[in-house]
């Protein structure tokens, strides 16, 4: 693995090898410069030595010379001459030796020298010591003596000398050819090294630079690779700066690829067609979604335009938005409809954006279709809705919980008399008559108090009121309240009716009824009674023939009697009126006082009636039970096979005092058990001339038991008589039977 | 036992006349008008007026309250007849010495008995 150099390091190892290279070579050539330095210096030296030694040679001659000189001449200059180079030989000795330094060799000769110098010496010495103590003879005799040795020794010294310059001119010798060669071996050297140097930098640097380029032409490359959407190269390996960009390049490149492959998913899972449409309107791209919404596979939508899409109506309001989108460059919806492959039509929702870099309008189509037709048909059903709130016979006030008239409808307006500004935003007593009764200074304890009345009798139910026309005029309505939850809260609706000609109606009918009642009831009543006198023989005795045709008379009298007591008694108990008195009957009282007045009626029919006791108490109008009792015994007397028992029994349990009237029939088929109750019905239309009856007793029974709080019904089989049953509240445990409140509507 | 009809119309005065007459043994008293009628209780004092309701100038519920403020009938009992199916009023009059309602057509044959037995348990409902 190759090392993870940085750039950095690079860059040193760049710089610091050559730089090392020219350190070495310079210390080279200071060593070489050194060297040559003290080659210099060791001519100068060996010059120097010799000079020196042939200045010591000199001065030994010199000093021979003067010492033979004065031996002659006994001048004192010679002798101080003499003393002179005597004293300068050990001088010039130290000098020399000083300048011989480590040079064993040397350092022998010198040794020699001052052995011999020192010899010498001490001879011319002894030969002056001579001189001046005029020993002549001996002088002469030593200085031939001492000339020998002194010559002797001169010879030595020349020689020594000798050696020490041959030495050092062998050194001279050679200098000039080691020069030269050291010459040449410099210049090599140099020019080696410097090139070398050279060389190493020129390729550190190439391939320094090499790598970096390779480098960055790498990045380049992937960054157009990238562009292009091409796969980039491999990684550059290392871990220099340039392999660092090149790993967050592609770390980079791979997030890009994450986010298109997102982009893209989004795009192709969007439900909404998402396209880009070039400058000349034609489709570049299309998302798959095209398929579900506009029938075309994105590849048949390629290249064509995109207004031979839209639906020729359509088509001017789409360019006009699209220019606008272009010229303005922002984003502006519009709509359009859109002609599907199989030529059906959708609405579609466009959000355009113009991109004046790419040329393309970039689209995102959403289908509306479905909220179009919903649209349509709230519009459709608010219209409804208004028009019935406009039209409805009913008038309409909306009011919050304190009163406040909040909307009304054009009916309420039309009943109240006030145009619906002149209405909205005051309380809704205004309306009512009770208005009138309010003094100005408690207004608002008032109100509330009508507010709680208002709420107590009609939420939820039906009321009655008197209420106000603009006028002042007072008539008579019907109100109910519903609450509701509107945009702003809780509000309750009124729905009030204008019953004034209902009521008109109901008084003419009640007059009409009593009128024609009284009318009718009138002559009866000459005409019953004048039958029963004639009938009785109170008038006379009649003939057989007369009596019976009395009596008829008198049968048929009584049944238009009944007839009208029965419509009257209907009349009252559908318009809730049917006068009772309730007081706390027994029970028994009531079924004994029924068998009494059925019992001759049974008896013609051959029919036995039968009773079971009964102890309990009821609250209730003791003769319309017998009403009740009569009418259902006599109804069974009627379909009794002549023999049979018909018999009244009486359950008594903590809820109900149930009374049961039996018999053995033919029965009630199951389809006629739920309309017996009703007016005029009865099984059998024969029935109502054979038998008799009007067909309203079981009516005015249920109205009857009704009115007690009871209730009343039929258990029965066909073939297997009927079995007629009403149940009423006893009179202890709490039982409140349903007084005939005379302002209370029944069901 | 004495009763006195007061009523406008004449065919019901013979009839319930006959009625109390021949079949309930009664001793019976027309009078044609509230005023005509409150002479004749006065005059005769019955044991029991029958008073219809609704009359010509004088009707029944006048008449009525002029029984009551003469100190010579106002003791007699009343009873109303009427062919009208409500009589809300009657309530009220109730106390005063009205017992009861009876409408008409009236049962001839027991019509007698009838106001017996209202007389003797002093009120009673309408039939």
């Amino acid at each position: 693995m190759r090392p993870r150099l940085k750039l950095v390091h690079k860059g040193i190892i760049l710089v610091t090898v050559p730089l090392v290279l020219n350190l070495a070579f310079l210390a080279i050539l200071s060593w070489l410069l050194n060297q040559s330095e003290i080659e210099v210096k060791r001519q100068v030296r060996s010059k120097e030595i010799i000079a020196q030694a042939n200045s010591l040679s000199k001065l030994f001659y010199d000093a021979g010379v003067a010492m033979g000189g004065y031996s002659i001449t006994k001048s004192p200059l010679f002798a101080d001459r003499y003393d002179k180079i005597v004293r300068e030989i050990p001088e010039s000795l130290e000098q020399l030796k000083g300048m011989v330094g480590d040079n064993k060799h040397q350092q022998d000769i010198l040794h020699n020298l001052a052995q011999i110098t020192e010899r010498g010496l001490q001879l011319l010495g002894e030969a002056k010591a001579a001189i001046d103590e005029n020993q002549v003879d001996v002088a002469q005799y030593q200085a031939r003596h001492m000339y020998k040795e002194i010559r002797g020794l001169a010879d030595q010294l020349q020689q020594e000398l000798k050696g020490l310059t041959d030495e050092e001119k062998k050194v001279q010798d050679e200098s000039p050819e080691s020069k030269s060669r050291w010459q040449r071996g410099v210049k090599v050297f140099i020019i080696v090294g410097v090139g070398v140097n050279v060389l190493l930098a020129f390729i550190g640097f190439f391939f320094f630079i090499a790598g970096i380029s390779r480098g960055l032409n790498v990045l380049t490359d992937n960054a157009d690779r990238l562009a292009r959407g091409d796969k980039l190269n491999l990684p550059i390996a290392g871990g220099d700066e340039v392999a660092v960009v090149d790993n967050a390049f592609h770390t980079m490149a791979e997030a890009l690829a994450e986010a298109s492959r997102k982009e893209r998913a989004v795009i192709e899972n969007a439900a909404d067609v998402i396209c880009s449409v070039d400058a000349d309107g034609k489709f570049v791209a299309v998302s798959p979604a095209s398929e579900a919404t506009f029938g075309y596979k994105p590849d048949e939508l390629m290249g064509r335009r995109f207004i031979e899409l839209i639906i020729p109506e359509d088509v001017n309001g789409t360019i006009k938005a699209v220019r606008a989108i272009r010229s303005q460059r922002g984003t502006m919806p519009f709509e359009n409809r859109v002609k599907r492959k199989d030529s059906t039509s959708v609405n579609i929702l466009w959000s355009a954006f113009w991109s004046e870099s790419e040329r393309s309008l970039f689209c995102v189509a959403h289908d509306i279709t479905e909220r179009k037709l919903a649209e349509e048909a709230i519009k459709a059903s608010e219209r409804r809705i208004r028009t019935v709130i406009e039209n409805m016979m009913v008038a309409l006030v909306i009011i919050t919980r304190d009163g406040r008239i909040e909307s009304v409808n054009p009916q309420a307006e039309r009943i109240f008399g006030y145009r619906s500004d002149e209405m909205v935003g005051r309380h809704v007593v205004m309306l009512f008559q009770e208005s009138k009764k309010f003094s100005d200074s408690d207004e608002g304890a008032d109100h509330e108090k009508f507010m709680e009345n208002l709420f107590t009798i009609s939420l939820y139910k039906i009321g009655e009121f008197d209420c106000m026309k603009r006028t002042g005029e007072d008539f008579p309505v019907e109100l109910s309240l519903t609450e509701f939850q509107g945009p702003e809260g809780t509000r309750f609706m009124a729905n009030i009716l204008d019953v004034s000609e209902r009521r008109e109606v109901e008084r003419l009918k009640k007059e009409f009824v009593a009128t024609v009642s009284h009318e009718l009831r009138t002559p009866l009543t000459s005409i019953r009674g004048s039958l029963t006198l004639l009938n009785v023989g109170a008038l006379g005795a009649l003939p057989e023939k007369a009596k019976q045709v009395v009596a008829m008379a008198e049968r048929n009298t009584l049944r238009l009697i009944t007839l009208i007591n029965d419509i009257l008694d209907i009349e009252k108990l559908e318009s809730g009126k049917l006068d009772m008195v309730f007081d706390t009957v027994p029970i028994r009282n009531v079924i004994e006082r029924s068998m009494e007045a059925v019992k001759s009626f049974a008896e013609q029919n051959g029919i036995r009636l039968e009773a079971g006791g009964a102890e309990s108490m009821v609250h209730a109008d003791g003769d319309r039970l017998v009403q009740v009792i009569v009418n259902l015994v006599s109804n069974a007397v009627k379909f009794s096979p002549k023999g049979e028992t018909v018999r009244i029994a009486v359950e008594e349990s903590p809820n109900w005092i149930e009374v049961k009237v039996i018999d053995r029939g033919r029965g009630i088929p199951a389809k006629y058990k739920n309309l017996l109750f009703q007016r005029f019905q009865q099984v059998e239309a024969s029935d109502s001339r054979k038998k008799g009856g009007t067909g309203l007793g079981l009516a005015i029974c249920k109205g009857i038991i009704e009115q007690h709080g009871g209730s009343i019904g039929v258990d029965s089989e066909e073939g297997h008589g009927s079995t007629f049953w009403f149940r009423i509240p006893p009179v202890n445990a709490g039982s409140r039977v349903l007084e005939t409140n005379l302002e209370q509507k029944t069901a | 036992m004495k009763v006195l009809i007061i009523d406008d119309e004449e065919d019901y005065r013979n009839v319930a006349s006959m009625c109390l007459g021949m079949l309930g043994g009664m001793d019976v008293v027309e009078a044609a008008s509230g005023q005509e009628g409150l002479q004749k209780a006065e005059r005769e004092n019955p044991d029991v007026i029958l008073l219809d309701l609704y009359m010509p100038e004088m009707n029944g519920i006048d008449t009525f309250s002029n029984l009551r403020k003469n100190p010579c009938t106002s003791e007699i009992p009343v009873i109303f007849v009427t062919t009208k199916g409500m009589f809300p009023e009657f309530d009220q009059l109730k106390g005063q010495g009205a017992l009861a309602v009876l409408t008409k057509p009236f049962d001839p044959v027991n019509f007698s008995a009838q106001i017996s037995d209202i007389l003797k348990s002093g009120s009673q409902n309408t039939n």
